[in-house]
């Protein structure tokens, strides 16, 4: 049973991937990536990793693809105005791609070797808060600074200045 | 761990002064903070320990570097101190500066990956937002948003590399990862490839090439006191968790990433010195030099991973006092005749004598020139190279570095050369370069600061 949801699971998600990249509206390639994360979300709940999966689905189904839409709304992307790629960067691009691709699967087949993380509650809220609050205390506390500086950095660009006295020093000197 | 404390601490200050109407105090607190941060890290150099169930580790590697870290963020505090005067802004810059030495002093301090991406992350989104603080000038949006987003690719990859070490040991933990690695002859093969890609995340942030692309334009179109930082403690930092992540988890498989890490000092060396030969630009040029000074740091850690700490320490203080000093000059030029191109400092020898010895004395020391720090760093890593017997890299690197005087030199041709103009300095950056100069001096005196580690 569970290596049918697996298939489906899979199959789901390597497809609707496949169209965000292949679908011409960007509208379209957004709605598909909602499905990618749903799937993959699935996957989470199948290796017993309940909390992930819920905080997969509102961080990335929810918040993140709203922020999507409304850049891509705010763009207004057009196929007329989107710069045409050379030739050769996209032929470059493609080998790159491919030779990572082929690396990665290769390596990935005798991913059977690792050691299977087992425990029955790993995934639990209460197991994530108790590793959180004991082993994982430092990084859970600095993880504030990290929070902090983003929005500190948020605030800083996009504030506008009231004076702009500034001068412009930095004449460009592009060899 | 007592520094790091101090440091996180000053930057919430910062935040906090606004609120209450403290912005004056803000430089005098932070440069005293940053002298109390750097004298616990002089106490703690005693008593080594892990810290948070092994979280982070400030053994002499650690605390050495973070007092470099300190020792240069309080430079830059002190020369610098016009970038907060007349802006807006000054308490969130002040904080980002403050979060970008948290980020640097936590690279070089960790024991566990969380700790690791997070010390990283910290610096780069503080890093890319000080990029784009001048908004009036299209060219430093430019260069923060070419940072982010090659920045975020970069981390993408390391936390790749991270997941796939995870699931080839099972641990974050890199005194763990290397106890497993030795325990374990057959290992999963995606540990190479996980390896590999904290490689790649690693050398985007030391601009190693290829990975440096984005270095020049981003070096140049940055605020000049922000490109000081990127070139000295943002590269610190970077290199501190690269010497420690390749030289403790990895050290087992040190022979074959030998190769791939020379393949990198090849091309560091050559595209980076024949390029910065090119540039009429100073600013644009030293972005290159300091991608070129990656090859030679990369040449030492790569000759003999485990015992190299102390090399890469020594070349790294040369480097980076050198790299403040020529970047103050940088600054001071440019501040008062609107442009760093080579032109600008032309008769600088007559009109200001003291800017002029403080670039040449930087300049005679990146290019590795007796009897400066940059020589005797130069010294070091091509003795440890010749000792494990890269005779060819190292007549590479003496070549290229042949090529480093060369470019070095156009700015001090242009110095002596007639030229009007006058250049008012403060008589605290006057303070400054004199210091600067003497510590290069005494840097070079005594290398036994190598021996440190």
């Amino acid at each position: 049973m569970t290596l049918y949801v697996f298939y489906f699971l899979s199959f789901v998600a390597i497809f609707s991937a496949l169209l965000v990249v292949f679908s011409k509206n960007p509208i379209y390639s957004v709605l598909y990536l909602i499905v990618t994360f749903f799937a993959i979300a699935g996957h989470y709940i199948l290796l017993n990793a309940q909390f992930l999966a819920v905080v997969h689905v509102i961080v990335y189904a929810g918040a993140i693809m709203v922020l999507f839409l409304y850049v891509i709304m705010l763009l207004n992307l057009n196929h007329e105005d989107e710069p045409h790629k050379k030739n050769l960067a996209k032929i470059a691009a493609v080998i790159c791609g491919g030779i990572l691709m082929t690396v990665l699967v290769g390596t990935l087949r005798g991913a059977s070797q690792a050691i299977p993380r087992t425990g029955g509650d790993i995934g639990y809220v209460k197991t994530l808060g108790r590793i959180l609050f004991t082993e994982f205390l430092l990084p859970f506390e600095i993880s504030s600074i990290l929070l902090l500086a983003a929005m500190v950095g948020v605030v800083m660009v996009g504030k506008t200045d009231t004076k702009k006295t500034t001068v412009d020093i930095n004449e460009p000197n592009n060899q | 761990m007592n520094a790091l404390y101090v440091i996180c601490g000053l930057g919430i200050f910062s935040l906090v002064a606004e609120v209450f109407n403290l912005r004056k105090w803000i430089f005098f607190v932070s440069l005293f903070g940053l002298l109390v941060a750097l004298t616990w890290v002089v106490i703690d150099w005693k008593a080594i320990s892990y810290f948070y169930r092994g979280m982070v580790y400030f053994d002499h590697f650690a605390l050495a570097f973070s007092g470099l870290i300190l020792l240069i963020s309080i430079f830059w505090f002190w020369m610098f101190r016009d970038y907060f005067v007349d802006e807006e802004h000054r308490t969130d810059k002040s904080a980002l500066v403050l979060f970008v030495v948290t980020g640097a002093v936590m690279m070089v301090s960790f024991n566990n990956m969380a700790i690791l991406f997070l010390g990283l992350e910290i610096l780069s989104i503080s890093i890319y937002v000080l990029a784009g603080s001048n908004k009036q000038n299209l060219f430093s949006t430019e260069a923060a948003f070419k940072y982010f987003l090659m920045g975020s690719f970069a981390t993408g990859f390391l936390l790749f590399g991270i997941t796939l070490v995870y699931g080839a040991t099972g641990s974050f933990n890199i005194t763990e990862i290397a106890n497993f690695i030795i325990a374990h002859r057959t290992l999963p093969r995606f540990i190479y490839i996980g390896i590999l890609m904290m490689m790649v995340g690693l050398a985007f942030k030391i601009s190693a090439v290829p990975f440096h692309q984005w270095a020049p334009d981003v070096y140049e179109g940055s605020p000049t006191p922000i490109t000081t930082l990127m070139s000295t403690v943002v590269k610190i930092g970077a290199f501190g968790a690269f010497v420690k992540l390749f030289s403790v988890a990895f050290i087992t498989f040190s022979p074959s990433l030998k190769l791939i890490e020379q393949g990198i000092v090849v091309i560091t060396l050559l595209v980076a010195n024949i390029t910065a030969v090119y540039q009429l630009n100073v600013k644009r040029m030293l972005a290159y030099s300091s991608v070129a000074q990656v090859g030679y740091l990369l040449l030492g850690f790569s000759s003999d991973s485990a015992h190299s700490a102390g090399t890469v320490f020594y070349y790294l203080t040369a480097y980076s006092v050198a790299s403040v000093m020529s970047f103050a000059v940088v600054e001071i030029v440019e501040k008062n005749t609107g442009s760093a191109h080579v032109d600008n400092f032309k008769g600088l020898f007559k009109n200001n004598p003291l800017l002029a010895v403080a670039m040449t004395v930087a300049l005679f020391s990146l290019a590795g020139i007796p009897p400066f720090a940059g020589f005797f760093g130069k010294y070091l890593v091509f003795t440890l190279s010749i000792g494990n017997g890269y005779i060819v890299l190292t007549i590479l690197a003496l070549i290229t570095s042949l090529m480093g005087v060369y470019y070095y030199f156009k700015p001090l041709v242009a110095m002596s050369q007639p030229g009007s103009g006058k250049i008012v300095i403060f008589s605290s950056e006057k303070i400054l370069l004199w210091v600067l100069i003497l510590i290069n001096i005494a840097v070079g005196i005594f290398p036994d600061l190598a021996q440190l580690l």
